[in-house]
C-alpha cells in the first residue's frame, strides 16, 4: 500500500515536471503585453459596415521604454488602429526589452517591429544587423503615408536614411528606420558666460584660450558624462577635419585613415581637450555616477560637457548655481570661418527578418511620419525627423532644434557594421580609451596605436 | 528477493525527480556552454558556424583577455588572503574572549552579508567620491595636494577600491562560518593549553587553526567561487568595467563579448575557461592543504 502511495506520488511529480518543461501557448499569450486597441476597435466596427468585414490582424510591437514612457506608444497604437482598420496592435513595451522579448526570439518568434536603437549594452540591434536578419525597409520610404498624400521619403528630413546607421550594408538600401532626432553638441551655463563677459569659442584656438581664461579662475574647460558621449563629438570632430568624405572613410575603417594629417589633427584635438578636462571626471565616468559629471556644469567647475538634448530633463531636479541658464552651441570650428557641425543622434526602429506579418509592419512605420504620429510623440518631447515639426517645437526645445538653422551643419552616421569579430570593440578602443588619455595612463600615440590596430582586424569583416 | 526490489523501485522514484532536475537544469546547460564555444553564433539567429576551437585560438591570442585574467586573479588573492584574515581573526575574538556585546559585533558583521551588492555599491560610490567622500576628507587631512585622490578613476588603485568593497561585504558570512566551527572545540584543549601556560596566541595556532582546518578547506573554495561571481555584480554596479577597463573581469568581460560584442560563442568560450579556471584553482587549493585529519 505504502509503496503504491510513493510511486503515484513519484509519478504526480513527474508529471508536473513534464508540464514545466513544454512551452504551451497558453502562457504566451498571457504575457505582459499591453493591449491597445479595447474601445478604439469597437468605434471602427460600428462605423466600417458598409465596407466587406476584414480579416483581424494582429500586428505585435516591441518598444523599449524610454525617458519618453510607455504611454504614449499606446496613444500611437490607438490612432494606427482607428486609421486602419481590422488591425489589432499588440505592444510589448519595457525597460528591458532585450530580456523580455529575447528568450521568445530564441525559440524562434519575433515580434512584427521591434523600435531599439543601435549603441545599447545588450546589442540586440547590432546582432541582428551582423546575422543579415532584418526585413529591407527601403520601399517604406516611397510609401504613401496612411491618412495623408505625401509618401515618407517627402516627408523626412534629407539625409536621415543616408546613413552607415540606417544602411548597415553599405549598399544604397535602407533596414533601420530613423525615430526620433535630437541634435547634440556642447552644453554649457549661458548663464555664467553672461556673468562674466566670456564668448562662446567659435574656434578650437578661441576654446583654448578661454580654458587658460577660466583655469585662473579654478573652472576647468571640460567635462564628459562617460567616455561614450564622445561618440557624437568624435563624429562631428571628424566632418569639420576632413569633411563628409573624410568620415566616410574612417567610419569603414579605410586603410591608413588613422595617419592622415587630418586624423592626427582631431586625436590632438582630443587629447588637448583631455589635458583641460576636469580632474575628477574618470572617477565617475560610468553608468551609476555619471550625473555626478553632468553636475559639474551645473555647479559651474567646469564649462563645457558632450550632451544630447535629454540632458535638460534628466538633471531636471538636480541643484544649480545661481543665475544657471542652458547653453548649447555645435563643435567649435578647426579653423577661422570654417565648418561647424552638430552631431544627430536618432534611435531607429526595424522589422525582424521573420516577422510574420512585415507588410503590415510596413504600413505602420510610415504611419509613424504622419503628423497625426508625430504631434503625439512631440507631447512628451519625443521629435519625429519629418520637416515640419521642428517649427512646432516652443522652449528649450526651440533653441536646441534651430541650432542647424544658425549655421552649424548635421553630422550623421557611425563606426561601419562589420561580422562580429571578437574581442574587438571599436567603440571601447576609440572612446573607452579617452579616460586614459585623461589619467596619463595612455599617451595618444597608444590610443593611435590601438585604434590602427581594431581598425584593421575590423576592415576584413566588413559588410 | 521481491522485497528487494521493490525497494529498489521505490529508491529509484524517490531519486527520479532530484535526478532529472539535475540534469535538465546543471548538466545540460553546463554541457551547451561547452557545445557553444565551438561556434560563431550572435545568439538570436540559426546561422551557427562551427568553428571548432578557433574561439580559444582567438582567445589565448588576445591582450585584453589577459588583462581581464590579471584582474580576475589579483581580486581573488587579495579578497581571498584579506577576508580570510579578518574573519579568522574576528572569529577567535568573538568565540574566545569575554567581549562586552558579542552578539552585538557577531550582528553587526554580519550586516553587510544581507544587503545587496547595489546597496553596498552606491555606499562604497560614495565613500570613495573624490570630492566629498569619506575616504578622501580623512586622506586630505594628511595629504596636502589639489589633486585629489581618484579612487575608482585611478587605473592603479581602482581594482582595489573594489576589493575593498568586496572584502567589506564578504568578512561577516566566512566569521560566522569560522565561529560555527570554533564552536564545536571542546573547552578542555584550552583549559588545558592555559595550566600548560600557552598563551592566547599560541593557542590560537596550535589548537584553533588546525581543529579547523576541514571548514577552512572548503571556504578556501567558497573563496574563489563567490570572488569570481561577486566581481561581476561589484564591476556592474560601481564602475561599468571603468576607467578604460581597468576594473573588467571574467564575466563581465564574458557579458560584454556575448551580448554588446555580437559573440555569442566567443562568450561562451571564455565560460568554459573560467569554468576550468575556478576548478583547477580549486582542485590545487584542496590538494595543497591536504593535511592529516586530526579528530576531537
Amino acid at each position: 500500500m505504502r509503496k503504491n502511495v510513493s510511486l503515484a506520488l513519484a509519478a504526480v511529480l513527474i508529471l508536473v515536471l513534464a508540464a514545466c518543461g513544454s512551452t504551451s501557448n497558453n502562457t504566451e499569450q498571457n504575457q505582459s503585453t499591453t493591449n491597445a486597441s479595447n474601445s478604439s476597435t469597437n468605434s471602427t466596427n460600428s462605423t466600417a459596415t458598409d465596407t466587406p468585414p476584414v480579416e483581424e490582424r494582429t500586428l505585435k510591437i516591441a518598444a523599449l521604454e524610454t525617458a519618453y514612457g510607455a504611454a504614449v506608444w499606446e496613444e500611437v497604437a490607438a490612432a494606427f488602429e482607428q486609421q486602419v482598420p481590422g488591425v489589432k496592435v499588440d505592444l510589448t513595451i519595457d525597460k528591458n526589452l532585450e530580456d523580455v522579448i529575447g528568450p521568445s526570439m530564441k525559440s524562434g518568434e519575433f515580434p512584427d517591429i521591434i523600435h531599439l536603437a543601435v549603441g545599447q549594452p545588450k546589442g540586440l540591434t547590432e546582432t541582428f544587423i551582423k546575422d543579415n536578419n532584418m526585413t529591407e525597409l527601403t520601399d517604406v520610404l516611397s510609401m504613401v503615408i496612411p491618412g495623408e498624400t505625401e509618401t515618407v521619403s517627402n516627408k523626412l528630413i534629407p539625409g536621415f536614411t543616408e546613413t552607415t546607421i540606417t544602411n548597415p550594408y553599405n549598399d544604397g538600401k535602407t533596414f533601420l528606420m530613423p525615430m526620433f532626432y535630437s541634435p547634440t553638441g556642447l552644453f554649457y551655463n549661458a548663464g555664467l558666460f553672461e556673468q562674466k563677459g566670456w564668448e562662446v569659442p567659435t574656434t578650437w584656438d578661441e576654446m583654448w584660450a578661454l580654458g587658460d581664461t577660466a583655469k585662473a579662475e579654478g573652472i576647468a574647460l571640460f567635462a564628459y558624462p562617460t567616455t561614450g558621449y564622445f561618440d557624437s563629438l568624435f563624429y562631428a570632430l571628424l566632418n569639420e577635419v576632413g569633411g563628409a568624405e573624410f568620415f566616410t572613410k574612417a567610419m569603414n575603417y579605410t586603410e591608413g585613415i588613422w595617419q592622415t594629417p587630418e586624423a592626427s589633427q582631431a586625436f590632438d584635438i582630443i587629447t588637448k581637450l583631455a589635458s583641460y578636462t576636469e580632474k575628477t571626471v574618470p572617477a565617475n565616468a560610468n553608468k551609476d555616477n555619471f550625473t555626478k559629471n553632468q553636475q559639474l556644469i551645473l555647479d559651474n567647475k567646469a564649462l563645457f560637457m558632450p550632451n544630447g538634448t535629454w540632458v535638460v530633463g534628466e538633471m531636471g531636479e538636480a541643484p544649480r548655481a545661481e543665475g544657471f541658464k542652458w547653453g548649447f552651441t555645435a563643435l567649435p570650428a578647426v579653423t577661422e570661418g570654417g565648418d561647424r557641425y552638430s552631431y544627430t543622434f536618432f534611435e531607429q526602429i526595424w522589422v525582424p527578418a521573420k516577422a510574420e506579418n512585415a507588410d503590415l509592419a510596413k504600413q505602420f512605420i510610415a504611419y509613424l511620419y504622419s503628423d497625426e504620429a508625430g504631434e503625439i510623440f512631440a507631447k512628451v518631447g519625443a521629435i519625429q525627423p519629418i520637416k515640419t515639426m521642428s517649427s512646432k517645437l516652443d522652449g528649450d526645445n526651440k533653441l536646441f532644434y534651430s541650432i542647424y538653422d544658425s549655421g552649424a551643419k548635421a553630422a550623421m552616421g557611425a563606426f561601419a557594421t562589420t561580422d562580429p569579430v571578437e574581442g574587438v570593440n571599436i567603440s571601447d578602443t576609440v572612446f573607452g580609451a579617452i579616460d586614459s588619455l585623461v589619467t596619463g595612463a595612455k599617451t595618444q600615440q597608444d590610443w593611435v596605436e590601438s585604434i590602427t590596430k581594431a581598425s584593421d582586424a575590423l576592415r576584413p569583416a566588413l559588410k | 528477493m521481491p522485497f528487494n526490489s521493490g525497494r529498489s523501485r521505490f529508491i529509484f522514484f524517490c531519486l527520479a525527480p532530484a535526478v532529472t532536475l539535475f540534469i535538465i537544469f546543471l548538466c545540460i546547460p553546463t554541457f551547451d556552454v561547452f557545445r557553444m564555444s565551438l561556434y560563431k553564433w550572435g545568439g538570436y539567429t540559426d546561422t551557427k558556424t562551427f568553428i571548432g576551437l578557433d574561439n580559444f585560438v582567438k582567445l589565448f591570442q588576445s591582450d585584453k583577455f589577459y588583462q581581464v585574467f590579471q584582474n580576475s586573479i589579483l581580486l581573488i588573492v587579495v579578497v581571498t588572503i584579506v577576508t580570510f584574515a579578518f574573519a579568522l581573526v574576528f572569529a577567535a575574538i568573538l568565540s574566545r574572549s569575554k567581549l562586552k556585546g558579542r552578539d552585538f559585533f557577531r550582528v553587526v558583521f554580519y550586516i553587510p552579508n544581507i544587503l545587496s551588492v547595489v546597496v553596498i555599491s552606491a555606499i562604497f560610490s560614495a565613500i570613495y567620491d573624490p570630492n566629498n567622500g569619506l575616504l578622501n576628507s580623512i586622506v586630505n587631512l594628511f595629504r596636502n595636494e589639489d589633486v585629489p585622490v581618484l579612487w575608482l578613476g585611478d587605473q592603479k588603485i581602482v581594482i582595489f577600491s573594489l576589493a575593498g568593497a568586496m572584502i567589506w561585504q564578504a568578512v561577516g558570512y566566512y566569521m560566522v562560518m569560522y565561529m560555527a566551527s570554533m564552536a564545536n572545540i571542546p573547552e578542555s584543549l584550552y583549559e588545558s593549553a592555559d595550566l600548560e601556560g600557552a598563551t592566547p596566541i599560541h593557542q590560537f595556532f596550535a589548537i584553533t587553526i588546525p581543529l579547523i582546518w576541514t571548514n577552512i578547506r572548503t571556504t578556501l573554495t567558497f573563496f574563489i567561487i563567490s570572488t569570481i561571481n561577486m566581481s561581476f555584480l561589484f564591476v556592474t554596479a560601481m564602475t561599468s568595467g571603468g576607467p578604460d577597463g581597468a576594473t573588467e573581469v571574467f564575466l563581465s568581460y564574458m557579458y560584454k563579448e556575448a551580448y554588446t560584442n555580437s559573440s555569442y560563442g566567443y562568450g561562451m568560450a571564455i565560460g568554459v575557461v573560467v569554468f576550468v579556471f575556478s576548478f583547477a584553482l580549486a582542485g590545487i587549493l584542496n590538494a595543497v592543504t591536504k593535511r592529516e585529519h586530526l579528530e576531537y
